[in-house]
């Protein structure tokens, strides 16, 4: 694997169970400490490929890979891989937030517990260091046994950023992570991503392409399933090398 | 014009006769409760609960064989059937999603929901009740499990289907086994629903009769050995209120109405914990 590289895409592609070809000979490398936005219109397949990273797809039968994706040393499409450690390692972030119903503090210790941490204080403390690290620990220190519903969407979503962030992942995955929230929290997401980057690497699926400029260094635009271009954001927004992405990034569809 | 008077003498009518049906159903429903209010009452009193009844013809005496004997029944129905009924709705709703199996269980189960308690009772007399020789409580236990199970089942079913499936996402995302994201997970946050479906099914059972006189029959005596007949509520209104006695009929009365109150109760109970937890937000 090329040097600096934290994953390699090779030749990946992608079947839903029914049959739908959604991704097709998708090759990319991922910057260690970088974040890549990936684009393209509702329907190209970004979210799936993100979903390839921690193989969401399996949780449903019948989804089927081709391809590779290397991992520093493993695999991820593997069949030997152990997917509830690759999940600790490569974490991810939905659209809408996902708290589970329990207290603050339990929703950041969920994932704790699951890595086998039970001890009290040693749980306290990474708690707290996962809610700063999402720069979130002044707005919940004096509440976290209350409900994790009781916070705001924003919240809510840092709050979940936090729970992937306790178990020390090597990747962040974010898919859409803030079209369901306000300008102010968004701009609060945005920040973290861009401070996260200093110690992981961060895949992060976007329908604002402002925000792909603003926080990504490389870009990838999918359409129809297909790579149509990857290259330094700067690059893929300023002078295009594909006609197609241009006419998107410019707005002439999508 | 026309067709706008047209329309107002339709809604017009349409209300009245919603309104005149729900009056109707209502009446009745006052005129019942209202009742077994005026009539328990009168006959409601201590010894109703501390003695057991008195021999035919004497005044006095109480029913505390049938209370205990139903709390036990209700009890042990409760203990058989919740853990089936949870287990059974976890498997449609996690593990069977989607699948035809879990399709087959639902219909066959909203099917068992509404059989006839009796036909359940004359099937638990043929299994449990003939073989071993004599009517005894565990019968009545199982046949109130029976009539538990479907619904519990269903309604376990069904909340679990309203947690959003990005939730259990987010949990495998984590790296959690699947058990450990129905229990810690999806479990809490359908728990409300749950109970309340839980508390509903035994305010269901609770009123049963039919499948009690086949199977835990009933007894005069007191009695807590669940492998002899037992006296429930249910049945000894029955036996009281058809016999020949004023005393019985007064007690049948007051017994009606705590098993009316009991299940206003547990009702009572499962609106407020669905208010508790869906309704504030």
């Amino acid at each position: 694997m090329r040097k600096g590289v934290e994953i390699e895409v090779k030749g990946l592609g992608f079947y839903y169970s029914g049959g739908v070809h959604a991704l097709k000979n998708i090759s990319l490398p991922v910057y260690r400490n970088s974040v890549v936005a990936l684009i393209g219109p509702s329907g190209c397949g970004k979210t799936t490929l993100l979903r390839c990273f921690n193989r969401m797809h399996d949780l449903y039968p019948g989804n089927r890979y081709v391809g590779e994706i290397l991992f520093k040393d493993i695999d991820i499409l593997s069949k030997e891989v152990d997917l509830i450690d690759l999940r600790s390692r490569i974490g991810m972030v939905f659209q809408k937030p996902t708290p589970f119903p329990m207290s603050i503090f339990d929703n950041i210790a969920y994932g704790l517990k699951l890595k086998g941490i039970r001890k009290r204080s040693e749980l306290a403390e990474r708690v707290e260091k996962a809610l700063r690290h999402a720069a979130l620990w002044d707005e919940v220190k004096d509440k976290l046994s209350s409900s994790a519903y009781t916070l705001s969407g924003g919240q809510q979503q840092r709050l979940v950023i936090a729970r992937a962030l306790a178990v020390e992942p090597e990747v962040l995955l974010f898919d859409e992570p803030t079209s369901a929230l306000d300008p102010i929290s968004t701009a609060k997401i945005e920040e973290l991503a861009v401070e996260l980057k200093k110690e992981i690497t961060i895949i992060i699926v976007t329908h604002n392409m402002q925000q792909a400029a603003r926080i990504s260094d490389w870009t990838g635009f999918l359409m129809l399933g297909e790579l149509i271009e990857f290259d330094r954001t700067d690059k893929i927004f300023t002078n295009p090398s594909q006609k197609l992405t241009e006419d998107y990034i410019t707005g002439r569809f999508g | 014009m026309g067709r706008e008077r047209i329309r107002k003498a339709e809604s017009f009518i349409a209300l009245s006769l919603s309104t005149l049906a729900a009056l109707f159903g209502l009446f009745w429903l006052v005129f019942i409760i209202g009742d077994v209010l005026i009539e328990g009452v009168g006959a409601l009193n201590l010894d109703l609960f501390v003695e057991d009844p008195a021999p035919p013809g004497v005044e006095g005496g109480g029913l505390r064989n049938a209370f205990v004997g139903q709390l036990m029944i209700t009890f042990f129905a409760t203990l058989i059937g919740v853990p089936v009924g949870v287990l059974g709705g976890t498997f449609l709703a996690e593990y069977a999603r989607g699948r035809r199996i879990a399709r087959m269980i639902s219909i066959l189960s909203d099917i068992m929901v509404s059989v006839p308690s009796i036909v359940v009772g004359t099937f638990i007399y043929a299994v449990l009740v003939k073989p071993l020789g004599q009517f005894n409580g565990w019968a009545g236990a199982v046949a109130l499990a029976i009539i538990m199970i479907p619904v519990v089942l269903r309604t376990t079913e069904d909340m679990l289907s309203l947690v959003p499936w990005t939730l259990r996402e987010a949990a495998f995302a984590l790296g959690a086994p699947y058990y450990r994201v129905i229990v810690q997970v999806v479990y809490r946050g359908a728990a409300a629903g749950i109970l309340t479906g839980i508390l509903l099914s035994i305010a269901r059972v609770a009123g049963e009769t039919a499948p009690l006189l086949f199977t835990s029959f009933n007894n005069s005596f007191f009695s807590t050995n669940m492998n002899e007949p037992m006296a429930s509520l249910t049945v000894t209104i029955f036996q009281y209120a058809m016999g020949p006695y004023e005393g019985w009929h007064a007690q049948a009365w007051a017994a009606s109405l705590v098993i009316t109150v009991f299940i206003l109760i547990l009702t009572i109970i499962g609106r407020l914990v669905i208010r508790w937890r869906y309704g504030g937000r």
